[in-house]
C-alpha cells in the first residue's frame, strides 16, 4: 500500500499540469490567506474604532437626565473574530450596527451587501471559496480515472499479481489524493497561525481543528464517491459526468433548494406582522386583558402600599423610574415572547438544514466551515442575545439611578453625574467558545462520518465484487 | 450553416437521456424559479396591502375625529389634531416600492433591502427600521432559486454538459480524423453542432423572458423585457464563443469538460470573488459612525441650543418662515421653536446620508471599473437594473423617502408658524401632500 502511495506521488509530481495545478492552490491559498487576514484585521480595527468613538461620547457625556440617556443610548457593533478570515459566512448579509436604547429593541442594520452593487454571489475570494468549490474539483478531475485509467492500461492486472487486493489498490490512491487535500488544509491552518499566533487561544485551536478536520472529511468523501462512481461505471467519462453533476447538486443546487424548503416548513413572519402583534400585546398585554393603564394603576398602588403614603408626591422616590423599568420588563416579556419564537424557528430552519447533510454532505461542511469561522447563523444569534442582555442592564441601571438616586416623583430635570454614566459599564462582546455550542452541530458532523463510513463500506464492498477482466 | 449537420445534432440530443433531461431539468427548475419570484413579490404585496389598510385605518380616525369635532383620542387629552402638530403627527406616511412587473424575472438584492419605510417628521434613510425583510441569513447566502441566478450561474453549466464531448467523443473513440475527412471545415461543423444548443437556449430562454413578461406587464415594461432578453442572448454567445473555443482545441470530452469547467469557475466563482474580497479590503463595512453622530451627539447639542439660535437655524433652511404670523410675534414662541426641530434634524441627516451615499458611490465605481474583467458582476447588475432590484433602485427609493421626510417636515414647520388651525378641509390637504 505504501508503495503505491509512494508511486503515485512521484506519478504526480511528473505530471506537469498536476505541478501548475498544486502551485497555482499553494501560491492562492498563501495569497487568499494572506488578504483575508489583513481584511479581517482592517475590520477588527474599524470597528474597534467605531465602539471607541461611541463610548467616548457616553463617557463624556454631561450631567443629564437618564431618562434621555436611555434615549441617547448606545451601539453594539457586531465584532469580527481573527478566524473570520477563513469563511465570510453570513457576515456580509447581516447588519453590523445594532442601537441599543430605551423603550425598543431595534434591529441590526446597515449589512456589507446592502451598502454597494452586488459583486459576487459565492462570496468573498476566501480561504472557503477555495475549498469548497475549487478544490473539490481539482480532486474529482485527478480521481475521477484512478481506477479506469488502470483498468484501460492493463496495469491493474500487474498491480494484483504482484499480491495487491482491489481494496488495497482503490484505498492507496485514495489516500495519496487525500493526502495532497491534507497539505493545502496544513498550509492554509499554518499561515493562519503564523500571522495570528499572539492572539490565538485554546478556543481557536479548537475551531481550526474543526475546520481542518470537516474539510479533510470531507474531500475524503469526494475522493471515495469519485472512486465509487468509477468503480461501478468502468467507464472514465460516465463517472466523471455523473461525479461533475453530483458537486454540481451538492454546491449549487441543493443548497438553494433545500434553504428554500426548510423556510417553508416553517414560515417566518413578516417583519409588519410580527410589529404590529408586539405593539399589540405592549398596548393590551400579552394575554389580551392586562392594558397599560391597568398596569400603571396597579404598579401605583404597590409602590405606594411599600412606602407606606398615600400620594406619588409623598414618594422618597421617582416613581417615574419604577414605571418606566416596570415598562421595560414588560416590553422584555413581549420582545422574549415573539423575537424568542423568531429565533427559535431560525434555529429550527437551521436544524432542518442540517439534516440536509444526510443526502448533502456539502450542507454538513457549510455549516461546520462556518461554525468553525464563527460566522453562521448561531454565533450571530449568540451576538444578538448578548446585545440584548446588555441592553437590558444598560436600561435598568439608567432607569434605577431616575428611580432611586436621589430624584423625587415630578422631577423631571433631575440629572445623574457624568460620574454615574461613566460607572456604566462598556459592552464587551465575547464570541461564544465552540465548546458551549458544540451540541449543536453534533448532526453535521454525524452527517459527515455517515457519509464517509457509508463510502468506504460501500468501497470495500463493491471492490471486492469487481471482476478483473 | 449546414441544416443536415444541425437536424442531427437534434436527433443526437432527443436520443442522449442524460442531455435530454439536465435540458427538462433545467427548464422545470426556471419555471420553478419563475414561481417562486411570483411568492417572493405577492409576499411583498401583501404586506403592502396590510400597510396600505393600516395606514386607510389610521386617517379615517382622525376624519372620524374631525366629524365628531374631537381633538384627539380620549385618553390623552393634550393632543388637539386643530393644531397642525398633532394632526401632521397622527398621519403618518408610508412609502412603498412595490415589485416591479419583472420581479419574478430576478429578485437581485432585493432580500437585502427594506421595501416599505414608515415616514415621521424623525425619520431618516437610514433608520434601523429600514433592513431586509425577516429571513434566515444562511439562506440568504445560498441565495434563492431565482431566475436571474438560473440564467447567469447554471445556463453556463448546462451548456458544459451540453457540448463538452463535442469534437471530445470523437477524439476519445479516436474516428475524429474520419470526421475530418467527411467535413472539409471542422470548425463549420462543430459551430454547427455547437449552434443547435445555443440556438436551443435561446428560443427557450426567451420565450420565458418574453411569456412572463407580457403576461405580468403587457406591453408596459417592453423596453425593459427586451433588454433582457439582449442581455440573456449576448450572454449565451459570448460563453457559446468560449466552448467553441475549447470544442474546437481540445484532445479529449474530459480535457474539454475541464476547461469548461474551469472557466465557468474563473468568471462566476473566481473573478467575482477577489474583485469582492479587494472591494472589501478597500472599502470596509460601513459602520456609520458619522450617520449615528448625527442621529445621536449632535441631535443632543441641537436640543440644547437656544430658542433664538434655533430661529435662524430654521430660516436659514425656511427663509419664508420669517414672514409668518408667528415670526412677528415679538417673542418666539418656544413650543413652536422646539416643534420645529425635526426640520433642522433632517437637514443634518441629509448631510450625513448624502456622505454615505458618496461613499457607497465610490465603492460602486470601484466596482464598475472591474466589469471589464467581471463580465458576471456587470450581467448581473444590468439584469438587476432591468427587474428594478438592484443597488440603485433601493437608492432611488431612499431618495423617494427622503423627499417624503423633508415634505412633512416643510408642511410641518410652514403650517405651525403660520398658525394656522385644521379642519377636515385642510386636513385633506395635508393628506395629499403627505401621502404624494
Amino acid at each position: 500500500m505504501i508503495n503505491i502511495f509512494y508511486n503515485e506521488w512521484r506519478g504526480f509530481l511528473r505530471n506537469k499540469l498536476f505541478i501548475f495545478f498544486i502551485t497555482f492552490f499553494i501560491i492562492s491559498l498563501a495569497v487568499v490567506t494572506f488578504f483575508g487576514i489583513i481584511q479581517n484585521n482592517k475590520q477588527i480595527q474599524s470597528q474597534k474604532d467605531a465602539h471607541s468613538h461611541i463610548r467616548a461620547q457616553w463617557d463624556e457625556m454631561e450631567d443629564s437626565n437618564p431618562h434621555s440617556a436611555a434615549h441617547f443610548g448606545t451601539y453594539a457593533f457586531k465584532a469580527n473574530t481573527i478566524l473570520n478570515s477563513l469563511d465570510d459566512g453570513i457576515n456580509s448579509v447581516t447588519g453590523v450596527v445594532l442601537r441599543l436604547e430605551g423603550h425598543t429593541q431595534n434591529d441590526v442594520a446597515f449589512s456589507e451587501a446592502s451598502q454597494s452593487l452586488i459583486i459576487s454571489k459565492f462570496g468573498k475570494f476566501k480561504v472557503s471559496l477555495l475549498f469548497q468549490f475549487i478544490i473539490p474539483l481539482f480532486l474529482i478531475f485527478l480521481s475521477f480515472n484512478i481506477y479506469t485509467s488502470e483498468v484501460a492500461s492493463k496495469r491493474i492486472k500487474l498491480l494484483i499479481i504482484q499480491g495487491n487486493s482491489l481494496k488495497k489498490i482503490v484505498f492507496a490512491k485514495t489516500f495519496t489524493l487525500l493526502s495532497l487535500g491534507f497539505i493545502l488544509l496544513l498550509f492554509t491552518i499554518l499561515i493562519q497561525l503564523f500571522f495570528n499566533f499572539s492572539e490565538i487561544e485554546l478556543d481557536q485551536i479548537v475551531r481550526l481543528n474543526v475546520f481542518f478536520f470537516s474539510y479533510l472529511i470531507y474531500y475524503f468523501i469526494i475522493i471515495l464517491f469519485t472512486v465509487f462512481l468509477s468503480l461501478i461505471f468502468k467507464n472514465s467519462t460516465s463517472a466523471l459526468s455523473l461525479t461533475i453533476i453530483t458537486w454540481f447538486l451538492w454546491t449549487i443546487f441543493l443548497p438553494k433548494t433545500i434553504g428554500n424548503l426548510t423556510e417553508n416548513i416553517s414560515p417566518l413572519s413578516t417583519r409588519f406582522e410580527l410589529q404590529e402583534k408586539m405593539k399589540k400585546d405592549r398596548s393590551e398585554g400579552i394575554d389580551g386583558h392586562n392594558p397599560f393603564d391597568e398596569r400603571r394603576v396597579k404598579l401605583e398602588e404597590e409602590v405606594l402600599a411599600k412606602y407606606k403614603v398615600d400620594s406619588l408626591s409623598q414618594l422618597p422616590i421617582n416613581f417615574s423610574g419604577i414605571l418606566m423599568q416596570a415598562d421595560e420588563e414588560y416590553g422584555n416579556q413581549v420582545w422574549d415572547k415573539h423575537y424568542g419564537d423568531l429565533y427559535e424557528k431560525l434555529e429550527a430552519q437551521k436544524k432542518n438544514y442540517q439534516l440536509s447533510g444526510f443526502i448533502n454532505p456539502f450542507a454538513s461542511l457549510q455549516s461546520l466551515s462556518m461554525a468553525s469561522a464563527g460566522t453562521d447563523l448561531i454565533h450571530h444569534l449568540y451576538f444578538l442575545n448578548e446585545a440584548e442582555k446588555y441592553r437590558r442592564y444598560f436600561i435598568k441601571t439608567l432607569n434605577d439611578e431616575y428611580a432611586f438616586g436621589g430624584s423625587k416623583t415630578g422631577e423631571r430635570g433631575w440629572k445623574a453625574s457624568n460620574d454615574f454614566f461613566r460607572s456604566i459599564k462598556d459592552f464587551t462582546y465575547k464570541e461564544a467558545t465552540f465548546s458551549s455550542i458544540s451540541h449543536k452541530y453534533f448532526i453535521d458532523i454525524f452527517c459527515l462520518l455517515f457519509w464517509l463510513f457509508s463510502l468506504i463500506g460501500l468501497i470495500i464492498f463493491t471492490s471486492k465484487r469487481v471482476l478483473i477482466e | 450553416m449546414s441544416l443536415s449537420v444541425f437536424l442531427f445534432e437534434f436527433k443526437h440530443f432527443i436520443r442522449s437521456k442524460a442531455k435530454l433531461f439536465s435540458y427538462l431539468f433545467f427548464m422545470l427548475l426556471c419555471v420553478f424559479s419563475i414561481y417562486n419570484g411570483f411568492e417572493i413579490m405577492h409576499k411583498q404585496i401583501d404586506s403592502i396591502i396590510d400597510i396600505q389598510q393600516k395606514q386607510k385605518k389610521e386617517v379615517l380616525q382622525l376624519v372620524e375625529w374631525f366629524d365628531k369635532q374631537e381633538k384627539g383620542p380620549e385618553d390623552k387629552p393634550w393632543v388637539n389634531i386643530e393644531n397642525p402638530y398633532w394632526s401632521i403627527r397622527y398621519t403618518p406616511s408610508y412609502i412603498i416600492k412595490e415589485p416591479s412587473s419583472l420581479f419574478p424575472l430576478g429578485i437581485g438584492q432585493s432580500e437585502q433591502f427594506a421595501f416599505y419605510k414608515k415616514v415621521t417628521r424623525w425619520s431618516s434613510t437610514y433608520d434601523t427600521d429600514m433592513v431586509e425583510e425577516i429571513s434566515n441569513y444562511e439562506r440568504l447566502i445560498n441565495g434563492n432559486i431565482d431566475f436571474s441566478f438560473l440564467i447567469i450561474f447554471l445556463l453556463p453549466i448546462l451548456l458544459i454538459i451540453l457540448t463538452y464531448n463535442i469534437n471530445g467523443l470523437e477524439k476519445d473513440l479516436k474516428f475524429h480524423k474520419l470526421i475530418s475527412v467527411q467535413n472539409k471545415r471542422i470548425n463549420r461543423w462543430i459551430f454547427n453542432r455547437l449552434s443547435f444548443y445555443v440556438f436551443l437556449l435561446l428560443v427557450s430562454i426567451n420565450s420565458l423572458i418574453l411569456g412572463v413578461g407580457l403576461f405580468n406587464s403587457g406591453f408596459s415594461n417592453i423596453s425593459s423585457i427586451l433588454r433582457l432578453i439582449l442581455i440573456s442572448n449576448l450572454y449565451i454567445i459570448s460563453f457559446s464563443l468560449i466552448f467553441y473555443y475549447l470544442n474546437n482545441k481540445g484532445k479529449s470530452s474530459s480535457s474539454i469538460a475541464f476547461k469548461m469547467i474551469s472557466v465557468w469557475l474563473l468568471f462566476c466563482v473566481i473573478i467575482p470573488g477577489s474583485v469582492h474580497q479587494y472591494v472589501s479590503f478597500k472599502y470596509p463595512v460601513n459602520y456609520m459612525t458619522d450617520f449615528l453622530d448625527v442621529n445621536r451627539k449632535e441631535k443632543y447639542e441641537v436640543f440644547k441650543l437656544e430658542d433664538f439660535d434655533l430661529y435662524n437655524i430654521l430660516i436659514d433652511i425656511y427663509p419664508n418662515i420669517e414672514y409668518t404670523k408667528k415670526s412677528q410675534d415679538k417673542q418666539l414662541d418656544s413650543p413652536t421653536v422646539r416643534r420645529s426641530i425635526s426640520v433642522i434634524i433632517d437637514q443634518m441627516n441629509i448631510y450625513a446620508v448624502n456622505y454615505i451615499e458618496k461613499q457607497n458611490e465610490e465603492k460602486n465605481k470601484l466596482i464598475r471599473l472591474s466589469y471589464f474583467f467581471n463580465p458576471i458582476s456587470y450581467v448581473q447588475n444590468i439584469w438587476n437594473s432591468c427587474t428594478s432590484t438592484d443597488y440603485n433602485a433601493y437608492r432611488d427609493f431612499r431618495i423617494e423617502i427622503q423627499e417624503s421626510i423633508s415634505e412633512r417636515n416643510k408642511l410641518l414647520v410652514l403650517e405651525l408658524w403660520k398658525d394656522n388651525k385644521v379642519d377636515k378641509e385642510k386636513y385633506k390637504m395635508y393628506l395629499e401632500v403627505l401621502n404624494n
